[in-house]
């Protein structure tokens, strides 16, 4: 028995070696290539960028250079794997076409494994590309605080679901982040083309939200009925978010994907600003949003019953508040606000099958930041880690502005533990 | 039976952990109107017979009815509709909330009736009126106990458990509590309230438990309660006696 087991194996791994080997083999022959397509959306048309000069270079030696066609296509043929950089000649671009403002003309890729590597240019058609008066420093700061508000908004919509659930629940829900990429991916499947964005969009919203209920619904409620230690749900919840992130990941694969409209706008000028119509309306929507969710949380009848949940679980019921319908509602109306940052934010970034779970890191901070268990906190937490990881990139490498917000982090936790917007409570 | 008692409890026993039972065949009938005092030394089973009784805690055996009502093991916010309000000892404001808001907590099966209730209530204790926008995570401990008791009273109940309204005040403000409770009292309103201050207590009551173990071990009007040589020796202290002999 075992000389046929050990047969068995030997055989399964000569089948393995031939069949890794044999795909790796054909791909080593073929050419590789630094592909692309430049196109420019001139009246809302996407309309391809013929004659453009592209040139690769590694290690200082011209690699070769190449035009683009009638389509806007090139492909660059590369002799191997490696890093290249490849450069637009930004003097051979056509009359009123130039480079998105905060693109540049040279880009650093990777070719590995002997893949076609796509770069992608941001054209845009007027003179909107072209640096402005304002290219100073100030100009530059008005900049990144626009970016960090933007951002910041989307986070803060993010962020005050988590905060309303460990309020009421008292749970640290690191699946948070899944909320927001599901909101995001359903919004991408529904969005093939039969019908409009916008309506996509919604539904997506609706899905989120019935997202958030069956959370809620399927797995918290009856741990909480089990009276569940939190430390427990808390690992639940992490257990959780990794099954759920790996089947998006699985369902829509790991590329970054765009949604079909409002991909390439020309920026509108405002001071030293250049947004776009999608930046505002995603602005203006999160802040039309969170204005009516304090107003909410304020004013009306179930954002006061939330309030008193949070504050004493047992008084509310006592006081004749159904709490687990409460708790339901809560979850409904994370899962409601997550999706809808997450879209802004595909919107913004493309869809991933991991953003949200990107974003759960600076979503802690956030909330943290601005004391726990608060909306308002929630909100302005949101915004000064948004505004601070943009600010920062100023003094250090834009990879690295995460860091600095969790730096802030650490330090206005020293000086104020209760969180920017958290109240010491009066003891006795 | 032909009479029915208006809150009968039925040999409930109870308890919060397993295998455990604090409450052991406990029986209580109260008439509507009265006001009951239920005293008893530590870990008798006072407060948790409260909460079993506003469905805090699981009933294993026995039976609780109200107004003929079988009512045992309905949740707390079901029992608050059926006119029976829960004062707990401590933690019994929402801090974060302002007065005017915990007051219409308070009231939130019945927010229509929220402006009359709230004026009745502020009627009865003027100082919430004066600082409605306060919030109560601000207010001392006599201030809460008010809140806490007005809060109760938003819903119009029936009645009302006090789970030891005296708790941690100076012996004036204790005694204004004790007033507020028969004023209460006085409005029809039947009251079941667990005391450590005994003395106080069955003054004012018209009918005094004892618990000791989980059972009651004596009943009787407060008065009487006060004069019996065996609840001296079981709960009131011998106190006086020691020092004399």
């Amino acid at each position: 028995m075992p000389k046929l087991a050990k047969n068995c194996i030997a055989g399964l791994a000569l089948i393995l070696v031939l069949v890794l080997s044999f795909p790796i083999a054909v791909l080593a022959q073929s050419e590789q290539a630094i592909t692309g397509t430049l196109r420019v959306e001139i009246n809302e048309e996407r309309t391809p960028v013929a004659g453009v000069d592209i040139s690769v270079v590694q290690g200082g030696e011209e690699v070769g250079v190449e035009t683009t066609a009638e389509d806007g296509t090139f492909a660059v043929t590369v002799p191997g794997d490696g890093a290249y950089s490849v450069t637009l000649n930004t003097d051979s671009l056509p009359e009123g076409v130039t480079l998105q403002a905060d693109a540049t003309e040279t880009l650093e890729v990777r070719v590995e494994s002997g893949n076609n590597k796509a770069v992608i240019y941001r054209l845009v058609s007027g003179d909107q590309g072209e640096t402005s008066a304002f290219s100073d420093q100030a100009g530059k700061v008005a900049r990144l605080v626009s970016n960090g508000v933007r951002f910041g908004l989307i986070m803060a919509m993010c962020s005050i679901g988590l905060s309303l659930i460990f309020g009421t629940t008292q749970l640290v829900n690191f699946a948070h982040g899944e909320l927001v990429t599901f909101g995001a991916v359903m919004a991408l499947v529904l969005d093939n083309g039969t019908i409009p964005f916008l309506v996509a969009a919604a539904l997506a919203l609706a899905l989120a939200a019935g997202f958030g209920a069956a959370n809620d619904l399927v797995i918290w409620r009856p741990l909480r009925k089990r009276g569940t230690g939190l430390i427990s749900m808390m690992v639940i919840s992490i257990g959780l978010s990794i099954l759920i992130r790996f089947v998006i990941l699985w369902q829509v694969g790991g590329d970054r994907q765009a949604y079909s409209k409002y991909r390439i706008q020309e920026g509108i000028e405002i001071g030293p600003l250049s947004l776009t119509p999608r930046d505002l309306i995603a602005m203006a929507i999160s802040i039309v949003v969170l204005v009516a969710v304090a107003y909410m949380i304020n004013k009306t009848k179930f954002g006061k019953a939330m309030r008193a949940v949070a504050d004493n679980r047992d008084l509310a019921e006592s006081s004749g508040i159904n709490v687990q319908q409460v708790i339901l509602y809560v979850w409904v109306l994370g899962g409601l606000l997550a999706g809808l940052g997450g879209i802004l934010l595909g919107l913004d970034q493309q869809v991933r099958w991991n953003m949200g779970f990107d974003l759960l890191l600076l979503i802690f901070a956030a909330v943290t930041l601005g004391g726990l268990g608060t909306a308002y906190g929630a909100l302005v937490g949101s915004l000064v880690v948004g505004i601070f990881i943009e600010l920062s990139t100023l003094v250090v490498a834009p990879e690295l502005k995460s860091v600095g917000a969790l730096m802030i982090l650490i330090i206005i936790l020293l000086v104020r533990p209760q969180g920017i917007l958290g109240r010491a409570e009066r003891v006795g | 039976m032909s009479e029915q008692a208006y809150i009968d409890i039925d040999s409930v026993v109870a308890g919060y952990v397993p295998e455990v039972n604090i409450l052991n065949e406990l029986s209580m009938k109260i008439d509507k109107g009265e006001l009951i005092g239920i005293v008893g030394p530590n870990g008798a089973g006072k407060s948790t017979m409260l909460k079993t009784f506003f469905g805090l805690i699981p009933v294993r055996s026995g039976s609780i009815k109200f107004m003929g009502d079988d009512i045992t093991g309905l949740v707390a916010h079901s029992l608050v509709s059926r006119g029976i309000g829960f004062v707990p000892q401590t933690e019994n404001v929402f801090p974060s909330l302002t007065i005017e808001e915990n007051l219409e907590m308070g009231a939130f099966l019945d927010s229509g009736s929220f402006e009359e209730r709230f004026d009745y209530v502020t009627e009865m204790f003027p100082k919430l009126g004066e600082r409605k926008d306060q919030r109560a995570g601000s207010l001392s401990g006599g201030e809460r106990q008010m809140l806490a008791m007005g809060r109760a009273l938003m819903m119009k109940p029936q009645v009302l458990l006090l789970d030891e309204p005296s708790a941690g005040l100076s012996p004036a403000l204790q005694d204004q509590v004790f007033v507020n409770t028969k004023k209460i009292n006085a409005t029809g309103v039947t009251i079941v309230m667990v005391e450590q201050n005994a003395h106080r207590c069955l003054q004012i009551c018209d009918r005094g438990y004892v618990l000791d173990q989980g059972k009651n071990a004596y009943e009787g009007t407060g008065k009487d309660l006060l004069s019996d040589p065996k609840v001296i020796e079981l709960y009131l202290g011998t106190l006086a006696q020691q020092v004399r002999s």
